[in-house]
């Protein structure tokens, strides 16, 4: 009995690590096959290429700008979403959640009719701010931020409760602090882990982003417009150099990212 | 003194006291709780879960804003003051320190708070180093939380509440996550630190045994109310009806039949009646029904047919089970209405009492408490 009983877990065990390595395979497979193709000849040969080192640079600035405004308007939004329920909630769930459904084509012409030049936003912003958002690093920006905000929201929200008892507010209060301190000196430290994995992902899915920032500013070029750009003009072999540069530099940035946002976790096991 | 029954009168306001105090939160409600208790009383809010005991003491520290009602503090109406200005030390279960400060800071977070003028700075260091050598936590000072024992975490919370200054200690429920070992040496040690205080408390628990433990003063909450409050002594020896009774851990509830009794009346209990229990300053319309509660504590055990004493009732009963409970030993009786006693290990060698075995059981008159609806 005990024997059938082991025997069935193992084979459990080892159909889900089969299925597993198939998810990893996917992931890596193609990345290594891109990795692999053009030598490290052909990278060097595009890293010295200006128009690929200036996207590239642009796309780490404008995804840097963006996750550092989507923590500045996000973090806030988190907290007063995090536990308690109020009237209206679950509508502010589903506004957050929105950008995640709405396809990026469509996002990049929303955000054209909103912050174009006679947008809703477009036109005071130019008028008072002399801001202007299509084709500049402005506009870059507002297409980023409107796609990665809710991984922001969501993942700091889940990092307020998960890493917040509530009692802990409240005894701060009673200690004699307001409750800006209280966000400053209790919450925020506690929160922090959620919130460092709210700015990887939000950083990592603005970098990436490519239909909404191509209808909105397609120039000045980030770096997915650019290798765009090559493949269509010169191909497949010119485009690879780019796409591996660009690949190595944002998995650096990737893991250095991830490493201050999860540490070392406390792992606990599920008897599997 | 409320329709609860609640007694604030005769106590001073420099402790802790609310009149009428009424609260709608979602779906519950608090109505009409008035209680009070003086400087070095323990108030112990005694309930079953859910009966709004947490949210009373949320409501007292200022986290939830009352329909109706005042709240005083030291003397000082708080009714409308935020809770960082009550002078509130409020201690949770588990304790509730910061896990990512230091004992030390946890101790000072309170004391640095709300603008700490330059000139106080050095008053907060000496303040919060005396309280560390107090509570014996120099040897802790740099460590996190995580890694200290139940008992250390106790002392840091009352260390970093003291800090405050505080008027009043709120505890919800501070034990009820530990073992059953550290939580009677926690609790015995807080007792002797709440003697020392000299400042009001109220004290939420659903334990009884921590009620008794603890108490100077009991007010029982049930359904979003205050069903009954007096002293310990009071309440305990007085319960209003069968479920405050239950939730005071009283063991025996027996019912019975009034009958005229000489001039006065009393409850025969049994049938044919096995106890006969004459009742003191009660009115009650004979051939009634009336339950009366009876604390195990109370009965003594002894052979069977044994007269009863003046001022007594005796009667014999079969022992039916027997459980340890702790050190003691819990006897489950048939005196033809159940009953429980409790005995130690030598009492029921002595009477040979396993189950099946007729015992006699003896007690006061008046430990007999007449039970309302």
């Amino acid at each position: 009995m005990d024997a059938v009983a082991a025997r069935r877990g193992s084979t459990l065990y080892l159909l889900f690590w089969f299925a597993g390595s198939l998810a990893l395979a996917f992931i890596v497979i193609p990345l290594v096959e891109l990795l692999v193709q053009p030598g490290l000849a052909g990278v060097v040969r595009t890293a010295r290429l200006p128009d690929v080192r200036s996207a590239i640079g642009l796309s780490l600035a404008a995804a840097a700008a963006t996750a550092a405004i989507a923590t500045a308007i996000g973090v806030p939004l988190a907290w007063m979403l995090a536990g308690r329920a109020f009237p209206g909630k679950g509508l502010i769930e589903a506004v957050v959640d929105l950008p995640l459904t709405v396809p990026h084509t469509v996002a990049g012409i929303a955000l054209l009719l909103a912050f174009g030049r006679e947008g809703v936003l477009g036109a005071p912003a130019a008028e008072w701010l002399g801001l202007r958002f299509w084709g500049t690093f402005a506009g870059i920006v507002v297409a980023m931020l409107f796609v990665s905000l809710p991984y922001l929201v969501n993942a700091a929200r889940v990092g307020f409760e998960e890493g917040v008892d509530p009692h802990l507010v409240k005894v701060a209060r009673t200690l004699g602090a307001r409750p800006g301190r209280v966000f400053v000196r209790i919450v925020l430290p506690l929160a922090w882990r959620g919130i460092m994995a709210g700015v990887t992902l939000t950083f990592a899915r603005a970098i990436s982003e490519f239909a909404s920032v191509a209808m909105l500013a397609y120039y000045p070029m980030t770096a997915p417009i650019r290798i765009y750009e090559m493949f269509l003009r010169f191909g497949l072999s010119d485009a690879v150099g780019a796409a591996v540069l660009f690949l190595v530099i944002v998995l650096v940035l990737f893991v250095v990212l991830r490493q201050f946002a999860y540490g070392r976790r406390r792992t606990r096991g599920f008897g599997r | 003194m409320s329709a609860g029954g609640t007694r604030t009168d005769g106590i001073r306001t420099d402790g802790i006291r609310t009149d009428g105090l009424a609260l709608r939160l979602g779906a519950f409600e608090l109505s009409d709780v008035s209680l009070a208790a003086a400087r070095g009383e323990v108030l112990v809010l005694l309930g079953p879960n859910g009966a709004g005991k947490s949210v009373l003491l949320e409501t007292v520290a200022g986290f939830h804003r009352p329909l109706r009602g005042r709240i005083e503090i030291g003397g000082r109406d708080v009714t409308r003051l935020s809770p960082e200005a009550r002078r509130i030390a409020y201690v949770f279960q588990n304790f509730a320190l910061f896990p990512h400060l230091t004992v030390r800071q946890n101790i000072a977070f309170g004391t640095t708070s709300g603008g700490a003028r330059e000139s106080g700075r050095a008053e907060h260091e000496r303040r919060v180093t005396s309280l560390i050598d107090r509570f014996g936590l120099a040897a802790l000072a740099g460590r996190r939380p995580g890694a200290l024992s139940g008992g250390e975490k106790q002392r840091v919370a009352l260390a970093r509440a003291l800090a405050t200054d505080p008027e009043l200690f709120l505890f919800d429920e501070p034990f009820s996550a530990l073992d059953a070992l550290t939580r009677d040496a926690l609790r015995d040690e807080l007792a002797s630190f709440l003697r020392e205080a000299r400042l009001p408390a109220l004290y939420v628990t659903h334990d009884h045994a921590e009620a008794h433990a603890l108490a100077d003063r009991v007010a029982i909450v049930d359904g979003g109310a205050v069903v009954q409050a007096g002293t310990a002594a009071e309440v305990f020896a007085a319960p209003r009806n069968a479920r405050v009774a239950r939730l005071l851990g009283i063991e025996n509830i027996v019912e019975g039949v009034v009958r005229a009794n000489g001039a006065g009346l009393a409850v025969e209990i049994g049938v044919p009646p096995a106890i006969v229990v004459p009742l003191a300053r009660i009115t009650a319309a004979p051939r009634t029904r009336m339950r009366l509660s009876l604390r195990a504590a109370e009965i003594a055990l002894g052979a069977p047919g044994a007269s009863a004493l003046p001022g007594e009732v005796a009667f014999d009963a079969t022992v039916r089970e027997v459980g340890q409970r702790g050190p003691l030993l819990r006897l489950r009786c048939d005196a033809g209405f159940p009953i429980i006693a409790w005995a130690t290990s030598a009492q029921l060698r002595a009477l040979a009492a396993v189950p099946g075995a007729r015992i006699g059981l003896r007690c006061p008159q008046d430990a007999f408490h007449p039970l309302g609806d």
